[in-house]
Parts: C-alpha cells; sequence; structure tokens
C-alpha cells in the first residue's frame, strides 16, 4: 500500500461483502416464495424481500464503489486521501443509515414507516428502487456528496490522471441524477419518465464511468500496459457509452405513456449499446495478451477479465435480446426482463467491485497478492457465482418465454397467475443454481481467512 | 504522421459527444412534456386519484405488481386491472386478502378503508386510460 | 458547456502518438493509408455513420410500408430550400479542402480564412433549416403528426444539431490556426475538424434525396 490513507478502503470493503451475503439469502427467500408461495408469509411478504433484496444491492455496490475509489483515488493522484477521518465518519453514518432503513423494512408496515419519516411532506417512497424514506434519501445525497468532496479535494492536491477524472465524473452523475428520486409527480406518465432518469441513467450511464475507470485500473496495475494506451480505450469506450446509452433511455418509453417515436429513437440507440461493452471485453484481453509482467494476484486478473465477458453477455446480449420495440412489446416486463436484470447487475457492477476487492485487500493487508491456496478458493467462488449466476439467467429466459407465450402470444392468452404455474419448474431450477451461488459466495468469505505463504512486495 | 490517436482528442470527443447527444435527449424530453398532454390522461386527475396513487405507493404495491410493465414481476399487471376486472372485482379482491391457500402466493391485507379503496380503484382507471401505444398485447397484460 | 475550450493541440504530444497497428480495431481498416486526423475522431464518424444507417434503413423500411402517406407528406416539404441547402453544404466542405490544402503550406492565415468562410457556409445552412423548422412548427406538424413528420423532423434535426457541433469545432480550429498554433508538420487538428465536416455534408448528401427528393 503506497499511502496509509488508502486502508479506509478496507471497511467499506467488508460492509459491502456482508450486505452482498444479506442480498443473497433474500434472494434465495424471494426465490422460494415464488413456488412456495406462503414461504415466511406474513412476517415477510414478497414485496418486503425484493425491496431489501434490490436496496442491499444498490447499498452494496455503492459501498464498493466508494471503497474502490478510496483505495484507487489516492493511488491515481499520488497523494493520501484528503481526510481519511471523513471517509470513516462518512462510512459509519452510510452503513447506520441503511442498517436503520432494512430494520425499519422488515419490522414495520410499509404505510407506517411512510408515515414516520415524512413521507407527508415530501411523497417520494413506493417506486421500485427508490423505496427508501425520505430521511434515508437525503443521507444518500450527503454521503454521495461528502464522498465526492473528499475524492475531489484528493484529486485537486495531486495527479489528474484520466481514470480519476473518469470515476470522479461518474460519481457526479450519479449524484446529480439520484436527485430526480425526489421528483413525484402525480402524473404516472412523468413520474415514469423521471423516474428512470434515475434508474436508466445510473445503470447505463453514469455508473458505466465508474465501471470502465475501475477496469482501467486494475488492468493498468495487473498487466504494467502503458497508461497512455489503457486510458485512451477508457475515453473511447465511455464515449460510445454515452453516445448508445444517454437516448438509449428510450427503451423504456415504448408504452408508458410517452410518444410513440421513441420506440424508433428507443430501438436503434440501444440496439447499439451492445457496443461500449464489446470493446470493453476486447479491451480487457488485448490488455492481459500485451500484458509487461506477470502479476502474483492471478485472481484479480480472472475477476477483471469475468467483468469484461459477463458485463457483455448480461448488458449487452441479453439486454439486446428484448430492446427493439417489436420484440419489448411481448417481452416488456417478464421473467425476460428479470433474467437481463440478474446477469446485468452481476456481470457489469458486482463482478467490477469483487475485482477491487480481489486487487486492493491483499495489499491492504500487506501483501501482493494472497496465497496460493486463497486464490485458488478465490477462483473457484468466481466460477461457482458466474456459473450459477448464468443459470439463473437462462432459467428466468426460458420462463420469459414461455411465459410470453402463454400470456401474450398464443390465440388463447391465459392468466397471469395460471401461467406461472406452468413455469415453476424454471422457478425450482433457479431456486437450486441460486444455492449454488450462496455457496460460491461463502467460499469466496471463507477465502479472505485462508492462511499459507504470501508474495510479499517485490 | 497522420497515424495518429491522442488521448487528448479521445477526451475532446468523450466531452463533445457526451453534451452532443445530453443535449438531443433534453429536446426529445422537452418535446416529450409539450405531446404529454394529449396521452398522459391528466385531465381526469382527480384528488382521487392522487390520493390512491399515494396509497399505491405507500403500500408498496410496486414490490408484487407491474404497473405498465414496471415493477415487480410476482404477481399480475395491474396498469390494465380496471378494464380486464372492474372495480367491484378489485374491491372484493382487496378485502379478501390474504386468501391463506397453502402454497399460494399471498397477497397481504393492508387494512385500507373504503374510502382508500375506492381512491386506489380511481388511480387504476385512470392508469388504464393513458394512450400507452396498445400495451399489453391482450387484456390479460 | 465545455466545448469552447476544446483542445485540439495534440501534435504537441508525440509521445502520446502511437501506431494505429497496434490496435486490432485499427488494423482491420488502416489498409495502406492511414485515416486524416486524430483516430479518436474516427471511431466517432464510425458510430455515427452507424446510427445515421440505421435510421435510413428504419425510413426506408417504414416507407415501403406507407407509400401514399409518405408521398403526400413529402410534398409539403420545400424542395427549394433543400437544394439551397445542399449547394451551401458542399460549397463549405470544398472550402474545407481548400483549409486545409494551405495549411499544408504553412499558410496558417490563408486556412483560418478559408475555414471561417465554411464556417459561415454552416451558418446559412442552420438560418434555412431554422426556417424550414419554423414554418412545419407554425402548421403544428410535430414528430407526433404521422411516420413521415416523425422521420423527417427526427433526421433532420439529428443533423441539425451535428452542423452545430461541427461549427464549434470549426471555431476552434480557426482560433487556433489563426494564432499559428498549425504548420506544415503538425496539424492533425485541422485534418479531424475537417473529418468531421465532411462526415456532416455527407450524411446531407444522402438524408436530402433520401427524405426529400425520391418518391
Amino acid at each position: 500500500m503506497k499511502y496509509q490513507s488508502q486502508a479506509v478502503a478496507k471497511l467499506y470493503f467488508i460492509a459491502a461483502i456482508g450486505l452482498f451475503l444479506g442480498q443473497i439469502l433474500f434472494g434465495l427467500i424471494m426465490g422460494l416464495q415464488y413456488v412456495v408461495g406462503d414461504f415466511l408469509f406474513p412476517a415477510i411478504p414478497f414485496n418486503v424481500a425484493r425491496m431489501v433484496h434490490t436496496n442491499l444491492l444498490i447499498v452494496w455496490l455503492l459501498f464498493g464503489f466508494m471503497g474502490a475509489s478510496y483505495f484507487l483515488i489516492p493511488e491515481e493522484s499520488e497523494t493520501e486521501l484528503f481526510s481519511p477521518k471523513l471517509a470513516i465518519i462518512t462510512f459509519w453514518v452510510f452503513l447506520a443509515a441503511g442498517a436503520i432503513t432494512v430494520l425499519g423494512y422488515l419490522l414495520v408496515p410499509y404505510a407506517s414507516l411512510a408515515k414516520w419519516t415524512g413521507n407527508d411532506l415530501l411523497n417520494t417512497m413506493g417506486r421500485e428502487f427508490l423505496e427508501q424514506p425520505l430521511p434515508t434519501k437525503v443521507g444518500i445525497v450527503l454521503v454521495a456528496l461528502s464522498w465526492l468532496f473528499n475524492i475531489t479535494m484528493t484529486m485537486l492536491k495531486g495527479r489528474k490522471t484520466a481514470i480519476s477524472l473518469v470515476l470522479t465524473l461518474g460519481m457526479l452523475g450519479l449524484a446529480v441524477f439520484f436527485l430526480f428520486s425526489f421528483y413525484n409527480p402525480v402524473n404516472l406518465v412523468k413520474d415514469k419518465f423521471y423516474w428512470w432518469w434515475v434508474v436508466h441513467l445510473w445503470v447505463e450511464g453514469v455508473w458505466e464511468l465508474i465501471l470502465g475507470a475501475m477496469l482501467a485500473f486494475v488492468l493498468i496495475k495487473v498487466t504494467g500496459v502503458d497508461r497512455e494506451v489503457v486510458e485512451k480505450w477508457l475515453y473511447v469506450i465511455i464515449t460510445m457509452t454515452l453516445v448508445t446509452g444517454i437516448i438509449g433511455t428510450g427503451h423504456h418509453y415504448y408504452w408508458i405513456g410517452t410518444p410513440a417515436y421513441w420506440q424508433w429513437w428507443g430501438s436503434v440507440f440501444s440496439a447499439l449499446e451492445p457496443i461500449p461493452f464489446f470493446m470493453m471485453t476486447v479491451f480487457a484481453f488485448n490488455m492481459v495478451n500485451k500484458r509487461r509482467r506477470e502479476h502474483p494476484n492471478k485472481a484479480a486478473v480472472l475477476w477483471a477479465l469475468g467483468t469484461s465477458v459477463m458485463a457483455f453477455l448480461g448488458a449487452g446480449v441479453w439486454g439486446f435480446l428484448h430492446t427493439l420495440a417489436p420484440v419489448n412489446y411481448y417481452a416488456h416486463g417478464t421473467q425476460l426482463t428479470a433474467a437481463h436484470g440478474h446477469l446485468a447487475f452481476y456481470g457489469a457492477y458486482a463482478l467490477v467491485v469483487l475485482t477491487m476487492i480481489s486487487y486492493a485487500m491483499p495489499i491492504i493487508r500487506g501483501r501482493a497478492a494472497n496465497p496460493e491456496r486463497a486464490q485458488i478458493m478465490e477462483m473457484w467462488s468466481f466460477w461457482l457465482m458466474t456459473v450459477s449466476i448464468f443459470f439463473i439467467t437462462l432459467f428466468l429466459t426460458g420462463a420469459g418465454i414461455v411465459q410470453i407465450w402463454l400470456q401474450r402470444i398464443s390465440a388463447t392468452p391465459m392468466s397471469f397467475m395460471a401461467v406461472q404455474d406452468q413455469i415453476a419448474i424454471f422457478y425450482w431450477a433457479r431456486e437450486a443454481a441460486g444455492l449454488v451461488f450462496l455457496i460460491g459466495l461463502l467460499l469466496y468469505i471463507t477465502s479472505f481467512f485462508v492462511k499459507g505463504e504470501s508474495r510479499a512486495f517485490e | 504522421m497522420s497515424a495518429t490517436f491522442t488521448k487528448s482528442m479521445a477526451r475532446n470527443v468523450f466531452y463533445g459527444g457526451g453534451v452532443f447527444f445530453f443535449l438531443l435527449f433534453l429536446a426529445l424530453t422537452f418535446d416529450t412534456m409539450k405531446v404529454l398532454p394529449t396521452r398522459d390522461n391528466s385531465q381526469n386527475i382527480t384528488p382521487a386519484v392522487a390520493h390512491g396513487k399515494k396509497i399505491w405507493e405507500t403500500n408498496n404495491c410496486i414490490g408484487c405488481h407491474t404497473l405498465l410493465g414496471e415493477g415487480a414481476y410476482f404477481a399480475p399487471e395491474l396498469g390494465n386491472v380496471y378494464k380486464r376486472r372492474g372495480p367491484d372485482f378489485i374491491k372484493a379482491w382487496i378485502k379478501g386478502q390474504p386468501t391463506g391457500m397453502p402454497g399460494r402466493r399471498q397477497m397481504p391485507q393492508f387494512n385500507l378503508s373504503d374510502a382508500d379503496i375506492d381512491d386506489v380503484i380511481a388511480f387504476l382507471k385512470y392508469a388504464s386510460e393513458i394512450n400507452t401505444n396498445k400495451w399489453p398485447p391482450n387484456i390479460e397484460g | 458547456m465545455c466545448l469552447n475550450n476544446v483542445n485540439l493541440n495534440n501534435e504537441n504530444s508525440n509521445s502520446a502518438n502511437f501506431n494505429l497497428a497496434e490496435l486490432p480495431t485499427a488494423q482491420a481498416m488502416s489498409g495502406q493509408q492511414d485515416l486524416p486526423g486524430d483516430f479518436a475522431i474516427w471511431i466517432f464518424i464510425f458510430a455515427e455513420m452507424l446510427v445515421f444507417g440505421v435510421l435510413f434503413v428504419a425510413y426506408a423500411f417504414t416507407r415501403a410500408h406507407n407509400v401514399a402517406l409518405f408521398n403526400a407528406s413529402q410534398l409539403t416539404l420545400s424542395l427549394t430550400s433543400g437544394t439551397i441547402n445542399t449547394l451551401v453544404l458542399i460549397t463549405s466542405s470544398y472550402l474545407v479542402v481548400r483549409g486545409v490544402a494551405a495549411i499544408k503550406q504553412d499558410l496558417s492565415k490563408q486556412c483560418a480564412y478559408w475555414l471561417t468562410g465554411a464556417l459561415l457556409l454552416g451558418g446559412v445552412f442552420i438560418c434555412i433549416k431554422v426556417l424550414e423548422f419554423h414554418a412545419k412548427f407554425a402548421a403544428d406538424i410535430t414528430m407526433s403528426t404521422n411516420a413521415f413528420y416523425m422521420f423527417y423532423l427526427s433526421l433532420t434535426f439529428f443533423h441539425f444539431m451535428h452542423v452545430l457541433m461541427g461549427m464549434v469545432i470549426l471555431a476552434c480550429i480557426i482560433i487556433k490556426a489563426w494564432r499559428g498554433g498549425y504548420s506544415t508538420q503538425s496539424h492533425t487538428g485541422i485534418e479531424t475538424g475537417a473529418s468531421f465536416w465532411h462526415m456532416v455534408d455527407f450524411l446531407w448528401i444522402i438524408l436530402f434525396p433520401l427524405v426529400y427528393v425520391i418518391r
């Protein structure tokens, strides 16, 4: 570790992994509720489990992004973090706010939670992914600002690289677009229109800047390839991201009351959205093939390559599968959407955070790489989680296709619940794959505790 | 000489391209906001609809159902439920939950007053009359 | 908006240049002759051509299904203003070519004059286009009127924004050329801007017959 203050990242990484485990446990509960409808009812109804599942995902990814940037920015800027103390305070505030919010979801009826947290003052709750009570939303803004401030100040006093610039820009966008979560008009169409400014412009816009910057950083470190080359690629990839992704928002504006021309704009631009992801795959493999040194952390290289491939499959291929308006007409709001969501979030964002953790954690713990045995275990966990999420995606895709057929295309369409009974077998298979995922995750966590001979710094 | 590929140009293209497409997006947004009143059924937003939307939100209905195809995929689409089932069925259904049938998916009892349920129904009626370019493909949602 | 300080002086950072052959994507396209200007703009240009290409195909496809509607609506477009604009853009492209030729002989001021001429013609294009749009909006025609107008307004407005973007780029290189920032040996910035401007011109040359003329 070059700079002492990089160590604050450790706290964030531990929290991220802990919340990740929570997310998976709730995912398994929901998966079972799909087939055993009354499982844990009424203690944890499906809507509560889902809220916890998706909110934990967002929060652990944010913890991961923050931890990663507290590690990355000092190293890129070649200076200590502006204020490690602020980073630690922010951590505890965010963790406490997150924990209280989740406990609120689990212990209090949602309507009461809304009443007690001032939802009557400003209606923002009860929309998918933006279920957080008002104080939590304000907290997220404050945490993001504190993070942005700390990182920007660090960058200003040190070296300004393309990677840190892109990362900071991504974070700025993250903070700015989250502000649209406070806008909730009664007009349902406008509500949905601007809701996507948070959700889509996050995951298919500014988050991709963060993803690209983090991947570029790790690739420079583990391959030793010239920074100039990597940073040029980074700019080109994120250019394509914005060129396709911003207007690509239109693929959410086909059927929610917005004008029909979005079907053209959305289809054309989102059909091109796989391009930046494909470039990312080419980029990652190219850099690794051209590596100038063998980094002892083999696991980190695997995570990095895995990110580029799975992001392309999840966001690129599975996104394209149902993005064209004539296809989406039938696929909209089915299990196909769920399939895409799972693979894309895992492939792009879960994996890039795990890549950063894999690279940074050994260094924070005072070694260049983990012991051989720990790395092998980590790589096993990569394959278990990646293969099982891929199977989850395949099963949900199967479920989605049958659902579309029976409920929407067939001459004698069946009702939603009747169709759900027909596709139960896919849900059982999905739950089984989910259990394998959990095993992979537990193995991953175990790998941190494996002792052995570890490589010191060269 | 001309075989150049420089970082500063890549950066310029990134900023230029990003700003360009965001401006284009704003222009389309502007047009959309102008066209919306002819499509979004906003002339039928009454205080009951507004209150119904709030009840919809504060009971986290979107955590199981979809509305115009967005939400969770655990329970039926409700954007067109007013047309599929009609107001009386919806009212009886909400009141009758949970069914308690073993092994079946359960909807919680939200203890809404009759007036609240009527407002939720008003909201669902309003939602069902939005011009969605003929989505969903059929009444089953 | 930070486009005003767009920095086109890449020539000085020779260490940052590297051969195209290092990139697999470049290998496929570079062949013997190198592309003029910076490779970064070419990636962008190819992406843009792809977008326009898909839009043009979509237009043709939709037209084939609504020939009568398209023909009727096309009659409301002003062929005169379209033709003038075509000539304006072609002339401006010629001026840009003269500008590039001038800088190759180290004539910075002449280069700036030629490019300024192109910039002014860009302004003429914009004015004519604004009048055209104004006439359509005054007639209550929007993207939601029918399929033809959706394509007509989308394509021409998207192209319109490209002209504006091209003018911003031209303005940047004119200022730098005027200050003597380019020379015979080092004028990638000008070639880069010129490449973009030619693309904008080229797209219009396809767009104009496709949307205005062919019935």
